[in-house]
């Protein structure tokens, strides 16, 4: 469904670039997650893919049509939903979706099942304007969906959203991955990328780290976490080591000879902290986003 | 695609109706118009005016007021300098032979020379039938050059609001970041341009007709009106895609479409003051163009070749300007 090789982009056509020669695929009804913290030019990678973006250098394919010829027709087969949400605020939300579903040439969905779907149902002939930031990035999610698309791109589905409505959200992503759509999900958010792909990207300034399947990635950093919580000078110190590296294994041992230990348990390590180990960055969370 | 095409015509609309900046718009020439009618003096019915000397013999003048309106004057200096006035006015001048000498500043309606003439010949000539074609065309003809200019100005001026509607339903789009999800479905380019072009097509059309009723001229040809104006609607309609897609901000957009009030001010009163050999300077503006057209229109003279020709050179600007704008519009409808 997505094959692009070696993509590199420059908002200011020059050396600062924002992702630099990025490659990767996504197969039919696969989830690619891409993992990355904010600025890491994820959003920058799907703007290329969506011809947001004029493709600048580099070689893609996306469903079937080249990045560099891509014909409207595309569009009647992805759908696309943004991180930050962009709606019409004078329509509401029933009309915002009754004038999209429009412009497409392929069978659409029922406005009102979709505003259903993501919980909007009551507030279906208030004026998007009106809406909360959370009920304005729903309706945009809930766009996305409205030509049934076979790709569906999706920027930071769940973020800014209580975390009820996030579960939601996921669902209906799963329900969708199960019915065989393609998703590149695009995210900070690192459960959801471990419950919802089966395969995640690690992007770092704009550099694509790592590809491979959540679980592969647990095999190769998992089992070696030891967490162990100790005294130091009357205070609860907490620490998570890994017994794959000297240094780490060292440390422990001193820990365990000092006698201070109040609990130490192994266990698997999250995918933020193998994101942290392989690309050495914290995923910041930003409140504002 | 007619119905992608009307579905952003109708969303525009739809959205447009509940703020309160596009419905002004839409009254708000009109009310130029009718107010303009209330300050509009004279609009009575006289066919033609006429000065004499006030040595003339009581009964010729008296005959000629059956068909005008009559000034006297002190002699043929006075005639003159009168005749050479702004507005449509002859000059008639008994000469000893029993003749009468006919004074006219060559600037005059089509046709009232000829009225004249047959009013004076059949004062000569009593056995002729009194001149009726005269009585017929005094409907269209009651007019002052503050009508005739003013009304011309207003139809030019018309296009700008077509524009601006463009313009802002273009900001509104800016505004709420909505251009990235019209690019991502499938319509295709020029539909949505056609789409939000539309109703800056059609409103100035419509607007145009608005202010001739109400300024009273119901009897020019409307499709020349409707041609002219769909030329130039096209113009303002670029300028209002070229401010709408790097404006997110309403007020500061019309404020910004004020570009186009110069070129439109300076043609309309270049066409009406400037002499002749200086018309040229103007030729560059499309508006100019336009304002001769509506021009001929108003005074019901118009020929079509003159209308297409005109049409053709406002379309040719329009053209070029489009050729030097569009790469700059394409950029801003990106995101
Ligand atoms: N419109 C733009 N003009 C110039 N630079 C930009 C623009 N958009 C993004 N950038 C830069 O490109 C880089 C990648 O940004 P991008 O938005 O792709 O990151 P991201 O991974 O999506 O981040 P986030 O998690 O915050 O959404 C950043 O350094 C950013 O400053
Ligand atoms: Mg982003």
């Amino acid at each position: 469904m997505i094959d692009v090789r070696n993509l590199s982009y420059s908002y200011s056509h020059n050396k600062s670039y924002a992702i630099r020669d990025i490659s990767f695929e996504v197969g039919e009804g696969e989830v690619f997650a891409l993992l990355g913290p904010s600025g890491a030019g994820k959003s920058t990678t799907q703007g290329i893919l969506t011809g947001l973006l004029p493709i600048q250098t580099g070689e893609g394919e996306v469903a079937g049509f080249d990045l560099r010829h891509m014909s409207r027709d595309l569009f009647n087969s992805i759908g696309v939903s943004f991180e930050q949400s962009n709606v019409y605020g004078k329509l509401t939300a029933l009309e915002n979706l009754a004038f999209y579903r429009k412009l497409f040439d392929v069978e659409t969905e029922d406005p009102m099942e979709l505003l259903k779907m993501v919980g909007l149902d009551h507030v279906a002939n208030k004026r998007a304007g009106d809406y909360s930031k959370g009920m304005k990035h729903r309706l945009t999610f809930a766009r996305s969906m409205i030509n049934k698309p076979k790709l569906w791109f999706l920027d930071e589905p769940t973020t800014g959203l209580d975390p009820t409505i996030a579960g939601q959200i996921k669902d209906i992503v799963l329900k969708r991955k199960q019915e065989g759509t393609t998703i590149l999900l695009t995210t900070h958010n690192m459960f959801l990328a471990d419950q919802l792909s089966d395969k995640v990207g690690f992007i770092v300034d704009g550099e694509l780290k790592l590809i491979d399947t959540p679980r592969n990635l647990k095999l190769k950093y998992g089992q070696r976490l030891v967490q162990v919580d100790y005294y130091q000078d009357g205070e609860l110190v907490s620490e998570t080591l890994s017994l794959a590296e000297a240094g780490e294994k060292h440390r422990l041992s001193e820990i365990v000879a000092a006698g201070n230990i109040e609990t130490m348990h192994s266990r698997e390590a999250t995918l933020e902290e193998i994101f942290i180990k392989v690309t050495g960055r914290e995923l910041v969370y930003n409140e504002a986003d | 695609m007619l119905r992608r095409i009307l579905a952003v015509t109708m969303r525009d609309l739809r959205s447009g109706m509940r703020d309160a900046m596009i419905p002004y718009i839409l009254i708000a020439p009109l009310l130029v118009a009718v107010l303009f009618k209330l300050f509009v003096p004279g609009v009575g019915s006289t066919v033609i005016n006429v000065a004499m000397p006030e040595t003339a013999e009581p009964a010729f003048a008296e005959y000629v007021e059956r068909y005008g309106e009559v000034e006297l004057l002190e002699d043929r200096d006075a005639i003159v300098k009168r005749v050479q006035a702004m507005d449509d006015l002859f000059g008639i001048v008994p000469k000893a032979d029993g003749g009468y000498e006919l004074i006219a500043a060559g600037d005059e309606l089509t046709g009232t020379v000829e009225m004249v003439q047959s009013v004076l010949s059949s004062w000569q000539n009593p056995d002729l039938e009194p001149p009726v074609e005269l009585k017929i065309s005094d409907m269209g003809w009651e007019l002052s050059p503050l009508a005739r200019f003013g009304t011309n100005f207003l139809v030019v001026f018309m296009s700008v609001f077509g524009g601006m509607i463009v313009m802002l339903n273009l900001v509104e789009e800016k505004q709420y970041n909505t251009m990235a999800a019209i690019n991502v479905s499938a319509i295709r380019r020029w539909e949505y341009v056609l789409g939000k072009a539309l109703p800056g097509l059609i409103l100035p059309i419509l607007h145009a007709f608005a202010v001739l009723v109400i300024m009273g001229f119901t009897e020019v040809d409307y499709l020349q009106v409707a041609v002219v104006a769909f030329a130039i609607a096209l113009i303002s309609m670029i300028i209002g895609f070229v401010v709408g897609v790097y404006q997110s901000e309403p007020i500061g957009a019309v404020a910004s479409m004020k570009i186009l009030f110069l070129p439109i001010m300076a043609s309309v009163f270049g066409a009406i003051f400037l002499p002749e050999k200086w018309q040229p300077v103007l030729y560059w503006s499309p508006f100019y163009w336009a304002y001769r057209s509506v021009d001929d229109i108003v005074l019901q003279q118009a020929a079509w070749s003159d209308i297409w020709l005109h049409n053709l050179i406002i379309i040719a600007i329009t053209a070029l300007v489009f050729a030097l704008m569009h790469k700059r519009i394409k950029q801003g409808m990106r995101a």
